[in-house]
């Protein structure tokens, strides 16, 4: 691909029609942002049927944009309400808020989205210096490579999302079943289809995504409602002092590479998350200041390195989606579907059959960072306002574009079984900590997973030996293997530790 | 959260169980394969939930013992009454929805759930039940021209 197409791509990711869809993406995802109790994965799930109608660049656009900006505009409501908007911002409230109620509210908002967006813009940029390099090297791999690295990651997601690791395998198992219902497509068999001609092409994601993400956690929010009523906005004030200098900007500077670093870094290893990456910068900058003590109490780096973090996780974690086709968070496995519904398959082919595409898209996202800083400077105060939107208005708005969703996409009464279905799992699932992300991720990877290890097994004769003459899949099954026994150790050491310290306690 | 990990894993394992003894035998399907079978896939993830399901619960009766602690406790019957009732609320509305455009129910949907949740103030009633409907109407019936929904 050429200079002048690369010119073109971002000819076209300019174009009016291009930044009016990502504009329209990131104020909603700000919107989304900023009001406490949605997050992104409900944005994404819910907005994916509006996108039916969109060009399939628009559509991944838009919601790229949108995911970019609940990731901003969830400091908003950290900072002034104290309750992150996402829970990647938990980390924001450490420092935002007590700015805030210092009387800084407006000086911490700034901080918290100039991070952001330098956050984000400089791991956009490294997604794009990382990703084609790592797309050209997956096109040379083969069935052997691609099966060992799937089932790598799919392990190595189930032991660093958090929570138990065999919660995380148990729901990959889960995943991995409900990702095989379908035709087969060597035999023809239907399986798993108990006769419903609806589930030939597989469990529909529409209804999947709104039901386990969207509409069960609005049954989480809801039960949680009732225990956490109130909670006090600080509102926004006029005062020459609440004013962020360039002094105290560049101040911030050092803070926001070195966490865009960290976040980086976290982003582009599967499972891990925008959190564990916004605490990671936290404590890390908290660790090097040079008055430690001033963290918690109000110090803009804390805000800097936390939003920082959790923006640069967003770009970096489809690094490995864009390089391998594996998507590393639940926001990446939706994009994921967003690409299945307008026919592209995402991951390494899309640099050798879309490659406008996929320069078209990096060019967006530039663009989207753009955007973010300026929704998010000129729209402070309107943000500041939303932040006030009670749960119980918000809750039953939610509940009906989930059941909207299904029925505009024309799922009738299958589709609204269905989300219903999965919302009962997804509550489950939220409710009993069994890793969302793993299960979702196992979903969506299995008919390549499925493809590449039929591939390997009529090629190799079913004759394992074969793994010695390919040397990448082999690293990786003994990688597998490491973690496997890494992880089952730390889980042991962990459950000694406790039995341990249980009668001092 | 012991507890809960305790029959979460047993849950877990019958459905694994039941998985392997039944659904994937009868309904994973069968044909002529050169390489996988149609339901190996399907039977590994259901052993793959099983094996850790066991794990967990056994984890957790051990932990259990160990802390003295009982394997049931008496269920908070007002907490799992309000984690039930969005379920049913929304599946008799799923129930009237196919039956009546979601358009005519909608108002009701999101009014009811506000009168439950406390709102009395009929503006934020109304406004909320009525512009959210109106948008789905709009977009439906006029731009994308596939009738009240």
């Amino acid at each position: 691909m050429g200079v002048d197409a690369i010119f073109s791509s971002f000819a076209a990711a300019l174009h009016y029609e291009s930044i009016a869809v990502i504009l329209g993406g990131v104020l909603l995802g700000y919107v989304v942002g900023v009001i406490p109790g949605l997050n992104r994965a409900v944005a994404i799930a819910i907005a994916i049927p509006l996108t039916f109608y969109m060009s399939a660049y628009a559509a991944i656009a838009f919601l790229i944009g949108l995911s970019k900006g609940t990731a901003a505009g969830s400091a908003v409501s950290a900072i002034l309400l104290n309750t992150p908007g996402e829970p990647s911002s938990a980390a924001t409230c450490l420092d935002g808020y007590p700015m805030a109620n210092a009387g800084k509210p407006r000086k911490a908002l700034k901080v918290g989205l100039l991070a952001s967006v330098i956050g984000d813009l400089l791991a956009t940029l490294l997604l794009i210096a990382v990703a084609i390099p790592f797309a050209s090297v997956a096109l040379k791999f083969g069935p052997y490579e691609l099966a060992a690295i799937l089932i790598f990651a799919l392990v190595f997601i189930a032991g660093m999302a958090g929570g138990s690791f065999l919660k995380g395998l148990a729901a990959g198992g889960m995943g991995v079943i409900l990702g095989t219902v379908g035709m087969d497509p060597e035999t023809g068999a239907m399986r798993l289809t108990f006769g419903y001609a609806e589930l030939m092409e597989g469990v529909p994601i529409l209804p999947l995504v709104i039901g386990t993400l969207a509409l069960a956690e609005m049954f989480v929010q809801l039960d949680e409602y009732r225990r956490n009523k109130g909670g006090s906005v600080i509102k926004l004030g006029r005062e020459a002092d609440d004013d962020l200098s360039w002094q105290e900007f560049k101040g911030t500077l050092p803070t926001i590479f070195k966490s865009t670093g960290v976040g980086a870094f976290v982003g582009a290893l599967p499972g891990l998350g925008p959190s564990v990456g916004a605490f990671m910068a936290y404590g890390l900058a908290k660790r090097t200041d040079k008055d430690p003590d001033s963290f918690g109490k109000g110090n803009p780096k804390g805000i800097a390195a936390a939003e920082a973090s959790d923006n640069a996780v967003i770009p970096a974690s489809y690094i490995p989606l864009f390089g391998l086709g594996i998507p590393g968070s639940v926001s990446a496995a939706l994009l994921v579907g967003a690409f299945m519904i307008h026919g592209i398959q995402v991951g390494p082919l899309m640099l050798r059959d879309h490659p406008e595409m996929l320069f078209t898209l990096f060019s967006g996202m530039i663009v989207a960072s753009v955007l973010m800083l300026a929704v998010g400077w000129y729209g402070l105060r309107l943000f500041a306002k939303v932040t006030s939107v009670p749960p119980h208005i918000v809750i039953p708005v939610v509940i009906f574009l989930c059941l909207a969703g299904i029925q505009v996409q024309g799922y009738g009464t299958f589709g609204l079984v269905t989300v219903f279905a999965f919302a009962i799992f997804g509550y489950f699932l939220k409710k009993f900590d069994y890793s969302f992300v793993t299960f979702l991720v196992a979903f969506i990877v299995t008919p390549m997973l499925e493809m590449n290890l039929r591939q390997s097994v009529i090629l190799s004769g079913g004759d394992i030996a074969i793994l010695l003459d390919r040397p990448i899949a082999l690293t990786f099954v003994i990688f597998t293997a490491l973690l496997v026994l890494h992880l089952t150790w730390s889980a042991y050491r962990q459950w000694l530790d406790k039995r341990l310290k249980a009668p001092t306690a | 959260m012991i507890r809960k990990n305790f029959w979460s894993g047993l849950g877990v394992a019958a459905v694994a169980a039941l998985l392997l003894a039944w659904v994937v035998p009868t309904w994973g399907g069968r044909g002529f394969a050169v390489g996988m079978q149609p339901r190996t896939l399907a039977t590994l993830g259901a052993w793959v939930m099983l094996i850790c399901a066991l794990l967990l619960s056994l984890v957790s009766a051990v932990a259990l013992m160990r802390a003295r602690q009982p394997f049931a406790a008496r269920p908070d019957l007002l907490g799992l009454w309000h984690q039930f009732w969005p379920f049913v609320y929304v599946l008799a509305f799923i129930v009237a929805i196919d039956r009546l455009p979601l358009t005519w129910v909608a108002p009701a949907l999101i009014a009811g759930l506000l009168l439950i949740l406390g709102e009395r103030r009929w503006l934020v009633l109304l406004l909320t039940s009525t512009i959210p409907t109106g948008c789905l109407y709009v977009l439906t019936a006029h731009l994308m021209r596939i009738g009240v929904v």
